[in-house]
């Protein structure tokens, strides 16, 4: 029971926490509540609606082939499932990076110059967003 | 369902673990463990929406949905329920009827056989300079092995039927028995029931054959019991014991189905005539081989002109279905049978499409009330389009259930003789998925037709209809009005044609036949040819036979000949007093006849006299023709006492008949007797003419008795004279004329119970769909005539507007139906029911029903209305 719009923001809010997830699997594989944690740190936002909305975005990521999932031993000894970034995965993840780079570099610029375009740009700004994250 | 349960099983464990890292991380923190642990719940947030969200990733989400929308469907079903009837028996009747009859219809008359690739199998026919079309040709067994030469036949068999007698038994029997070369069973591809058939081997070039017998299944059970020890015993045939060698099939019945095969012999010497079919080599066209053949008859017909027809002759081959099946009037009626099919299917069509119109109207408030709350397009589609498929495909099944029901019932209630010997009648796959396809695709197109409107919708429009979208999209009313209009055209089409099938059906059965077939019975005798060899050796037993059974108590009159009894005679050329007829191939049909055979017949003499019996004796050269003949002489001259040379008595008849020496072909015309339907109850009389039967002398013979009691008491008498007279000649096939003509009008009236239960169909389908269809519209108008009541409308006024509109819509389905009835009256009148008069009382009928079916479904629930509380009416929400 969603309207279009809400649909959306859900849309914008998933694709960010793809690309989050992506990021912290670069370096290591982790669980899932470690990788809740590191989102955390870094971003309030994502994971405002909990630490639950990470399991279906997960699937989501596994399903696509971008991350895979292994059982493992945590670090206080307790049986968990780790996951870690696919080649495919870290394609990708260089790929959006660098678009992400190259949108706020954009971003910053288009918000700079103050003056009578400014409400222009930033609607304009908003559809590019928009799309972009559709793309991921 | 394991794996998703193993699946589901891990996500819990995860989340668990989750919850479990994160409580530990709380206690660290200093929280108490209950403290901590609700915070990392509360932290996570709502454990069931996040799995159920993994859950939507696996993607066995369709399967619930789907799941989901087929409750749903039910739900609509059973809230719905007269929609839901009304819609399923039209998809039953429509589907059911259209694939039994036509299984039936295809079974029995179009393609019956059960030979190999029967539409492969070629006849060879030679027409004349003159001819139309050509006839069956006939070759003497020499010439079919030179057919077999020529590189464009696979395959060439020849059959001919030749009577036999059977003894052995305590009295002799006759049969026609039928021999075939030793390919034939290879070629028609029927496997026996037991043992073997007849093959090349059994037949030797020149010699005699082998002497095998294959039964048919009448003759296995009626002689052996069924008795699978026959095989190699022997029965008795022509004096020669021949061996039991195979049992075919109950529904085999190739030129007999009462008999049997015999090996016909390989005797290129011998003169006879054979029947002759081929098969084609792979890849010749049929113009090549009729080339070929072209070739061939051009040199027989230079070797014996006699048996061709004069001038430049034509070879044409002809495909054996096309001889063997439904032609002429049977066609045509197949084919209206066909477009009755067609009909149908199509109201039942009409009938679905609209239903399911009427009910997304209803639906449509719902429909924009969800779109509103945000349901998704595809989503609504979705569920839209399981709903249809559940209501087409449960239908279908219905349908296909009450096909083969219907199939039984009706293959059940076909007498053995309505149908050709080896008809087969099974449920047509093509039938049955031409039908299903056709009435699903409407069901599935016409009920997604809201969901696909909804693509662009008026949502606020629809909302503020107030539930009574019926008033409020004139386009879906307009579309509904004009499928009403279809389907009262079709159906009086469909019960217009179907009833014209019916009178002339009705004509064939009620044909005045000239003679009066009560209580007449007939019998064959068959002498032997080699023990009666003079010509006045034969016409002494006969004469002798015939005053024999005379004077049998309880005969009336008995007569003794050949053809005219009812059908068939010779075909020969003729010319009245000298002169030819204008068209050289102008046939006049010839019988032998002893002096009580108009009587016999009871066929009425119209001018001059009968025979007298010394004009048979005598063998004079006196003639009755019957009237149609009587036409043959120029307007205003008496035929009695002309003259007419009949060209057959010139041609010296091939031995076993015998004919007097020296004949000459000049007969005196005596009298004219009534026409009778000599060539079957169907067609047309040909003229004929009668000559006495001493004049030719063929070993079988015909005797007609009629009797003041049971025909058949007479039987044993007769076969007592016949014995009397000699103990070696059969009495065979005593059969009442009334069976007779029964076995020529069963196919007809088999047909005619066709149309009357497809007419009957038709009109229950059309009922139920107008009925279904208006009631609905006019439900749907509750409301709006709740506000025209408010306004002070009176109930006669609610009535007569309900009224008007659907005498409008009901009115002009009937006139174009109307139209469309006459037009098809008129092509099918021209080229096929000629006689058949028109009838305006049963179109006024068919008109009548449906206006009255019309009628009442606007009036019962217009009435309802009009009888509502305004405000009853004006909350109504359909």
């Amino acid at each position: 029971m969603t309207t279009r719009e809400q649909d959306d923001s859900l849309d914008l809010l998933q694709g960010t926490l793809d690309l989050l997830i992506l990021q912290t699997l670069a370096f290591e594989r982790a669980h899932g509540h470690a990788i809740a944690k590191s989102i955390e740190h870094r971003s309030e936002e994502v994971l405002q609606v909990g630490h639950g909305s990470l399991y279906p975005a997960l699937q989501r990521l596994m399903k696509h082939g971008l991350i895979a999932a292994e059982d493992g031993i945590s670090e206080n000894n307790r049986k968990a499932r780790f996951y870690r970034l696919t080649a495919k995965g870290r394609k990708k993840l260089y790929h959006e990076t660098s678009r992400w780079q190259r949108f706020s570099d954009a971003i910053a610029r288009i918000l700079t110059p103050p003056g009578s375009g400014r409400r222009v740009t930033t609607v304009l700004a908003k559809g590019a967003c928009h799309d972009l994250v559709e793309k991921m | 369902m394991t794996w998703w349960k193993r699946c589901s099983d891990r996500l819990e464990d995860e989340i668990q673990t989750h919850i479990y890292f994160e409580t530990q991380e709380n206690i660290e923190a200093g929280m108490s463990p209950e403290e901590a642990r609700h915070a990392a719940m509360r932290k996570f947030g709502n454990v069931l929406v996040a799995k159920d969200q993994s859950r939507d990733v696996w993607g066995w989400v369709w399967l619930e949905r789907l799941l989901q929308d087929m409750r749903y469907a039910l739900r609509g079903f059973r809230k719905n329920p007269g929609f839901t009837a009304v819609a399923l028996l039209s998809l039953m009747l429509g589907i059911g009827t259209s694939i039994a009859l036509f299984s039936v219809v295809y079974g029995v008359l179009i393609a019956p056989y059960p030979y190999a690739k029967p539409n492969e199998i070629w006849a060879p026919a030679v027409v004349g300079p003159n001819d139309q079309v050509g006839f069956w040709h006939q070759y003497p067994l020499r010439e079919m092995v030179e057919m077999q030469k020529l590189p464009a036949f696979a395959d060439v068999m020849a059959t001919i039927p030749k009577s036999v007698v059977m003894t052995g038994g305590t009295n002799p029997e006759g049969f026609y028995g039928v021999y075939l070369t030793g390919n034939a069973f290879n070629f028609i591809g029927v496997k026996p029931l037991i043992g073997r058939t007849i093959q090349p081997f059994d037949i030797p070039l020149g010699g005699e054959p082998n002497p095998v017998v294959v039964l048919t299944y009448q003759f296995w059970q009626r002689y052996f019991s069924g008795d699978p020890h026959a095989l190699g015993k022997k029965i008795t045939l022509n004096d020669v014991p021949y061996a039991i060698i195979g049992v075919m099939p109950p529904r085999f019945g190739w030129w007999t189905n009462e008999a049997f095969w015999l090996p016909l012999p390989l005797n290129l010497a011998d003169d006879t005539s054979v029947n002759v079919i081929m098969r084609l080599r792979p890849g010749i066209t049929k113009q090549v081989a009729e080339q070929q053949l072209q070739q061939l008859n051009v040199r027989l017909a230079a070797e014996r002109p006699q048996e061709f027809p004069k001038g430049q002759l034509r070879t044409v081959l002809l495909n054996y279905m096309d001889i063997t099946q439904a032609s002429g009037e049977m066609k045509s009626s197949l084919h209206l049978l066909f477009a009755a099919v067609g009909l149908l299917l199509l109201i039942a069509c009409v009938n679905v499409a609209n239903l399911q119109l009427a009910r997304t109207t209803t639906r449509a408030r719902e429909i924009a009330m969800r779109l509103a709350i945000g349901a998704g397009r595809g989503r609504l589609v979705r569920q839209l389009l399981t709903e249809s498929v559940m209501l087409s495909v449960l239908g279908g099944v219905m349908g296909v259930l009450f096909a083969i029901a219907a199939t039984r019932t009706i293959t059940i209630l076909i007498p053995p003789d309505y149908v050709p010997n080896e008809a087969r009648i099974t449920i047509n796959g093509y039938v049955l998925l031409f039908s299903l396809a056709v009435s699903m695709l409407t069901g599935i197109l016409f009920g997604l037709a809201p969901a696909l409107r909804s693509s662009r919708p008026d949502l606020v429009e629809t909302l503020k209809d107030g539930g009574n979208g019926a008033t409020g999209s004139s386009r879906a009313q307009a579309m509904r009005n004009w499928l009403v209009v279809a389907e009262i055209s079709l159906s009086v089409v469909l019960l217009a044609g179907a009833s014209l099938a019916i009178r002339n059906f009705t004509r064939l059965l009620n044909a005045d036949l000239g003679f009066q077939p009560e209580r007449v019975l007939r019998m064959g005798v068959t002498l032997s040819p080699k023990q009666y060899t003079t010509f006045e050796q034969r016409n002494l037993f006969d004469q002798n036979l015939l005053a024999s059974v005379m004077v049998i108590p309880g005969v009336e009159a008995a007569a003794l000949g050949n053809g005219g009894m009812p059908y068939s005679g010779w075909e020969s050329s003729y010319a009245i007093d000298g002169r030819k007829p204008l068209s050289d191939d102008r046939k006049i049909v010839a019988s032998l006849i002893s002096e009580k055979y108009p009587q016999t017949m009871g066929i009425p003499l119209k001018r001059g006299r009968e025979f007298t019996e010394t004009e048979i004796e005598n063998v004079s050269h006196v003639a009755l023709i019957n009237e149609s003949a009587a036409k043959l002489w120029p307007a205003g001259v008496d035929p009695v006492g002309g003259h007419l040379r009949l060209d057959a008595l010139e041609k010296p008849l091939k031995p076993p008949v015998l004919m007097h020496a020296g004949d000459n072909s000049d007969l005196m015309i005596v009298g004219v007797i009534g026409d009778t339907k000599n060539g079957g109850v169907g067609d047309a009389t040909r003229p004929a003419i009668y000559l006495p039967y001493t004049m030719i002398a063929p070993p079988d013979r015909q005797i007609i008795v009629r009797t003041t009691g049971a025909p058949l008491a007479m039987v044993n008498a007769a076969r007592e004279k016949v014995r009397e007279l000699d103990k070696g000649v059969p009495l065979t096939r005593p059969v009442m004329l009334d069976e007779v003509l029964g076995q020529e009008t069963q196919q007809p009236r088999f047909n005619m119970a066709l149309f009357s239960s497809f007419a009957a169909l038709g009109l229950t389908l059309a009922a139920i769909g107008i009925y279904s269809v208006i009631s609905y519209t006019v439900t749907q108008r509750v409301h709006e005539i709740g506000v025209r009541m408010a306004l002070g409308a009176k109930r006669g006024d609610i009535l007569k507007l309900v009224l008007l509109m659907v005498a409008k819509v009901a009115g002009l389905g009937l006139m174009i139906g109307l139209c469309g009835s006459i037009l098809l009256e008129r092509v099918v009148r021209f080229e096929i029911f000629a006689k058949t008069p028109f009838d305006f009382a049963s179109l006024v009928a068919v008109v009548l029903t449906l206006s009255a079916v019309a009628l009442l479904a606007a009036w019962m629930p217009a009435s309802k209305a009009g009888n509502l509380d305004p405000v009853t009416a004006l909350r109504h929400e359909a």
